[in-house]
C-alpha cells in the first residue's frame, strides 16, 4: 500500500504535491542534490531512473526537483520555446513510464484514483458493455489493432496484449486541453454517448499529456511573473542555463519552435497594432518609445537563456536594428498625430536609448549595454500608462504581457 | 420544385410585426435566462448589423427597443460576457453550427445562387437532423437547440461541457460533426467512423458523374459509381467498405481519391468559421428576418418543422 502523498509522483499538480512544496524550505534555498535532480531529470532515459520510491524523502525530492526544473526553465526561456518543449516532453515521458510501471505492478486502483482527479472515468465491462451500450466485439478488436499499429507492435504475450484492449472510457470533453493543444484528435476517438473508449495505453498517453500541458501552462505563468517582477533568483537562472545547455540539436521542434527571424505583424497584439498605426498626442511617447521599441526588438531577437540582457549578446549584425527594427518604429512615429519626431526630434535618440545603445542616433554594436534594454511592459502597466492602447481580444485573456501574445500566436496555439 | 417566394419586409410591416406579433414568450429559455449577459446587435435599416454593444438587463427593455425601432434585423451574441456592452469579460460561448440552405453542397434542385426552395430547406433539415443526432447520441450533449433562421438553421448547444471550449477544440468538433476527416478505420460500426460513412452516403446519394470526374476519378469509374449509386450508398452505410474498394476500376489510389472527395463535400455542410468564432452574433430567435420576411424561430421537432411555421402574420 503506497502512502497518500505518493500521488505527487504521478501528478505534481495534485493537492498532495502542493502540500509538500508548502511545507518545504523556499525553492531558492534548496540543497545542491535537488538542484542537480532538477536538471538531471531531463536526461533520464531508462525506466529505472524515472521511478521513485515510496519514502517521504524520495517523494519530496521528486516534487521539489520538478518545481525547481519549472522555475529554472521559466527564468531563462520564454513560453513555447524549445526549452519549454524539452521540459514538457521529458515530463510526459516520465509520467507515462511511471503510470505504466504501476499498472504492471498491479496498482491499477491507485493510478485510476489519480487519473480521476483529471478525467471522469468508467470501466468497460469484460463483455464490452459501456453502461447500457454494447460495444460490438468486432469494434473492440479493431480498436485494439489500431493501437497496435500506432505503436508498431506485431506479436506479444497475453499480458502485454491486455494493454491494447479497450478497458476504460472517459468523457471526451475532459480531454479538451489535449484537443486544444493538438495532442489529441476528436476524429481519432471512438466516442459513444459522450464517452471516449480507451485502451490502457491510450489512458497513459492522455494522462501524461494532460500533466505535460499543465506543466507548459505553469511555466508560462512563472515566466510572466519573473518577467514583470525583479527577475528570477540566481539559483533558478543557473538551473535554467544548465537545462538550456542540455538541449539536443536534433530535438524535434517544428511544431513549437520560436525562432529569431522575420517579424509577423499579423501576430502582433492589438495594443502593438495600434502603435504601428500611429497614435495621437498624449500617448505617442509611451506608444513608440516604450512599448513599440521594446516589443519589436524582443519579438525580433527572441532572447533566451540569459538573465541580464544586452542586444549584442544575441545579434552580431547591427543592420537588424538599423534596417529592420528602427524603420518600423520610425514609420509608426511618423504616422502619429502630430508626427512624433516633428516636435520631439530627441525622441529618435531615446528609441536607441531604450534599446540599450545610450542616447544616440547612430547605434553601434559596441555601444550595446550603455543603457538598459527595456523590457516590454506588462499589460497591467499599459492599461495604467496608456489605457487607450489596450483593446483586448480573446487571446489577450491568456497573457499578461504583449510579448507572450506574440509567442503564443507564433506557436500557432492561440486557439480562439 | 416549389420556389419559396422571399421578399423584403417594408418598414411598416416590421412595425406591425414587432408591435402586434412579436412576444417575449417566443424567446427561447437559453436566451431568456442569460439575456443580460449577451451583447445585442441590430441592423436598423438594412445596411448591416452595425448597431452593436447593446445590453438589456430585462426582457422588457428589449421589448421596448424592438417595438420602438422595429429593426431590420436583431442579433444576440453566442458569448456571455461580464460586460456585454463593452464586449469584455468573456465568460463562455454557445457551440454553434450554421447550416445554410442556400450554401449546401450537391443541391438536388435547380436553385440559383441565393435562391432557396422547399427541397433546399428539406436538405438542410436532413443535415441538421444528422448533426443533432450526433451531438446528442455520440457526444452525449443534452442542451441542443435548433433555430430556423429564415434561410437555414442554427444549432446552438448550451451544455457547460462545450461552452468553455476555444477555437481549436471547436474546429475539431466541426471536423467530427461534418465528417470531413477520413477515419483511421472506416469500418468500425460506431463512433466517428459511422458518422463519416453516414455523411458520405448522403453525398454519394446526390453526386453526379461530373463532380466525381472533377475530383480526379476516371470517367468509366464515375459512370459506374453513379449507375450503381443505390448499391454503393448501401455499402457505405453498412460499413462494407471492402465491397466499395472492389468495384471494377477502383484501385487503392482511386479509392483514396474517392474518400477525399467525400470528406471535402462533407466539410461544406456547415460554415466552420461560424463555429470557431466565439464572439459571433446570431439572428435572435423570435425576431424577423426582414430580408426574406420570415420569423427566426426555435424548432421543437425538426422532423415536423415546416418553413410555413415561420411566415409572419403580415404575409398570411
Amino acid at each position: 500500500m503506497r502512502p497518500q502523498f505518493y500521488v505527487s509522483v504521478l501528478d505534481p499538480f495534485s493537492k498532495e504535491a502542493e502540500e509538500i512544496v508548502r511545507n518545504s524550505p523556499p525553492l531558492d534555498s534548496l540543497p545542491g542534490e535537488i538542484c542537480d535532480r532538477a536538471v538531471k531529470r531531463l536526461t533520464w532515459r531508462s525506466g529505472r531512473e524515472m521511478l521513485v520510491g515510496s519514502s517521504k524523502d524520495e517523494v519530496q525530492q521528486e516534487v521539489l526537483s520538478f518545481y525547481l526544473m519549472c522555475q529554472g526553465v521559466a527564468s531563462v526561456s520564454h513560453p513555447y520555446s524549445r526549452e519549454v518543449r524539452f521540459v514538457s516532453d521529458a515530463t510526459e515521458r516520465t509520467i507515462k513510464y511511471r503510470i505504466f510501471d504501476l499498472f504492471r505492478r498491479g496498482e491499477e486502483a491507485l493510478c485510476l484514483e489519480i487519473v480521476k482527479n483529471h478525467l471522469r472515468l468508467i470501466k468497460i465491462e469484460d463483455d464490452g458493455r459501456l453502461g447500457d451500450f454494447q460495444i460490438p466485439k468486432q469494434d473492440i478488436f479493431k480498436l485494439r489493432d489500431i493501437r497496435l499499429a500506432k505503436d508498431g507492435v506485431d506479436l506479444m504475450d497475453d499480458r502485454t496484449l491486455a494493454q491494447y484492449i479497450p478497458r476504460y472510457a472517459v468523457r471526451w470533453a475532459d480531454l479538451s486541453p489535449l484537443l486544444k493543444h493538438g495532442r489529441a484528435e476528436l476524429t481519432k476517438l471512438y466516442i459513444i454517448k459522450g464517452w471516449a473508449v480507451l485502451t490502457p495505453r491510450d489512458l497513459w498517453d492522455f494522462f501524461a499529456g494532460l500533466i505535460s500541458v499543465r506543466t507548459e501552462e505553469y511555466i508560462s505563468s512563472l515566466y510572466e511573473r519573473f518577467y514583470s517582477g525583479k527577475g528570477a533568483p540566481q539559483l533558478f537562472v543557473g538551473i535554467g542555463e544548465r537545462i538550456s545547455s542540455l538541449l539536443p540539436p536534433e530535438i524535434e521542434v517544428e511544431r513549437f519552435a520560436i525562432k529569431r527571424g522575420r517579424l509577423r505583424p499579423d501576430f502582433f497584439p492589438p495594443c502593438v497594432k495600434r502603435c504601428m498605426a500611429g497614435v495621437g498626442a498624449g500617448v505617442r511617447n509611451y506608444a513608440i518609445t516604450v512599448l513599440l521599441t521594446s516589443f519589436l526588438s524582443y519579438a525580433r531577437i527572441s532572447p533566451s537563456g540569459k538573465a541580464s540582457l544586452k542586444i549584442s549578446d544575441f545579434i552580431d549584425d547591427i543592420s537588424i536594428i538599423t534596417d529592420e527594427i528602427a524603420p518600423l518604429i520610425f514609420d509608426a512615429a511618423e504616422r502619429c498625430n502630430p508626427p512624433l519626431f516633428k516636435d520631439q526630434p530627441q525622441e529618435k535618440a531615446n528609441v536607441f536609448y531604450h534599446l540599450g545603445f545610450g542616447m544616440t542616433v547612430e547605434p553601434k554594436l559596441a555601444d550595446s549595454g550603455k543603457s538598459r534594454w527595456y523590457k516590454v511592459p506588462n499589460c497591467n502597466k499599459i492599461q495604467i500608462s496608456a489605457p487607450s492602447l489596450c483593446d483586448p481580444d480573446e487571446t489577450c485573456k491568456k497573457i499578461k504581457n504583449p510579448l507572450t501574445y506574440y509567442y503564443l500566436k507564433l506557436a500557432g496555439r492561440a486557439g480562439g | 420544385m416549389i420556389l419559396i417566394v422571399l421578399r423584403e419586409a417594408t418598414p411598416e410591416e416590421r412595425k406591425i410585426f414587432y408591435c402586434e406579433e412579436w412576444s417575449k414568450k417566443d424567446l427561447p429559455d437559453f436566451i431568456l435566462h442569460t439575456l443580460s449577459l449577451r451583447e445585442f446587435g441590430f441592423d436598423l435599416d438594412g445596411s448591416g448589423p452595425s448597431h452593436r454593444y447593446n445590453q438589456f438587463l430585462t426582457v422588457e427593455q428589449l421589448a421596448d427597443f424592438l417595438r420602438s425601432k422595429a429593426p431590420y434585423g436583431a442579433y444576440s451574441s453566442v458569448a456571455l460576457y461580464e460586460h456585454p456592452s463593452l464586449r469584455k469579460g468573456w465568460l463562455k460561448s454557445e457551440l454553434v453550427f450554421d447550416v445554410d440552405a442556400k450554401d449546401l453542397p450537391l443541391k438536388r434542385c435547380k436553385c440559383r445562387a441565393g435562391e432557396i426552395c422547399e427541397i433546399c430547406i428539406d436538405d438542410a433539415r436532413g443535415v441538421v437532423a444528422q448533426f443533432v443526432e450526433t451531438l446528442r447520441s455520440d457526444l452525449g450533449l443534452r442542451e441542443v437547440n435548433t433555430v430556423y433562421s429564415g434561410r437555414g438553421f442554427h444549432i446552438r448547444v448550451t451544455d457547460d461541457a462545450v461552452m468553455k471550449l476555444e477555437g481549436a477544440e471547436r474546429g475539431q468538433l466541426v471536423e467530427y460533426i461534418t465528417g470531413s476527416v477520413i477515419p483511421t478505420d472506416i469500418t468500425l460500426a460506431f463512433g466517428y467512423s459511422r458518422i463519416f460513412r453516414e455523411r458520405a452516403a448522403r453525398a454519394l446519394d446526390r453526386i453526379d458523374e461530373k463532380k466525381i470526374e472533377e475530383a480526379g476519378l476516371r470517367r468509366a469509374l464515375a459512370q459506374k459509381l453513379v449507375a450503381e449509386k443505390e448499391k454503393v450508398v448501401a455499402m457505405m452505410r453498412s460499413g462494407k467498405i471492402g465491397e466499395v474498394e472492389r468495384i471494377e476500376g477502383m484501385g487503392p489510389k482511386s479509392f483514396r481519391i474517392f474518400l477525399e472527395m467525400l470528406a471535402k463535400i462533407n466539410s461544406e455542410l456547415t460554415d466552420g468559421k461560424v463555429t470557431i468564432d466565439t464572439k459571433r452574433i446570431l439572428r435572435l430567435p423570435s425576431s424577423l428576418h426582414s430580408g426574406v420576411s420570415r420569423k427566426c424561430v426555435l424548432v421543437h421537432d425538426i422532423d415536423r418543422f415546416s418553413p410555413d411555421d415561420a411566415i409572419p402574420k403580415f404575409l398570411r
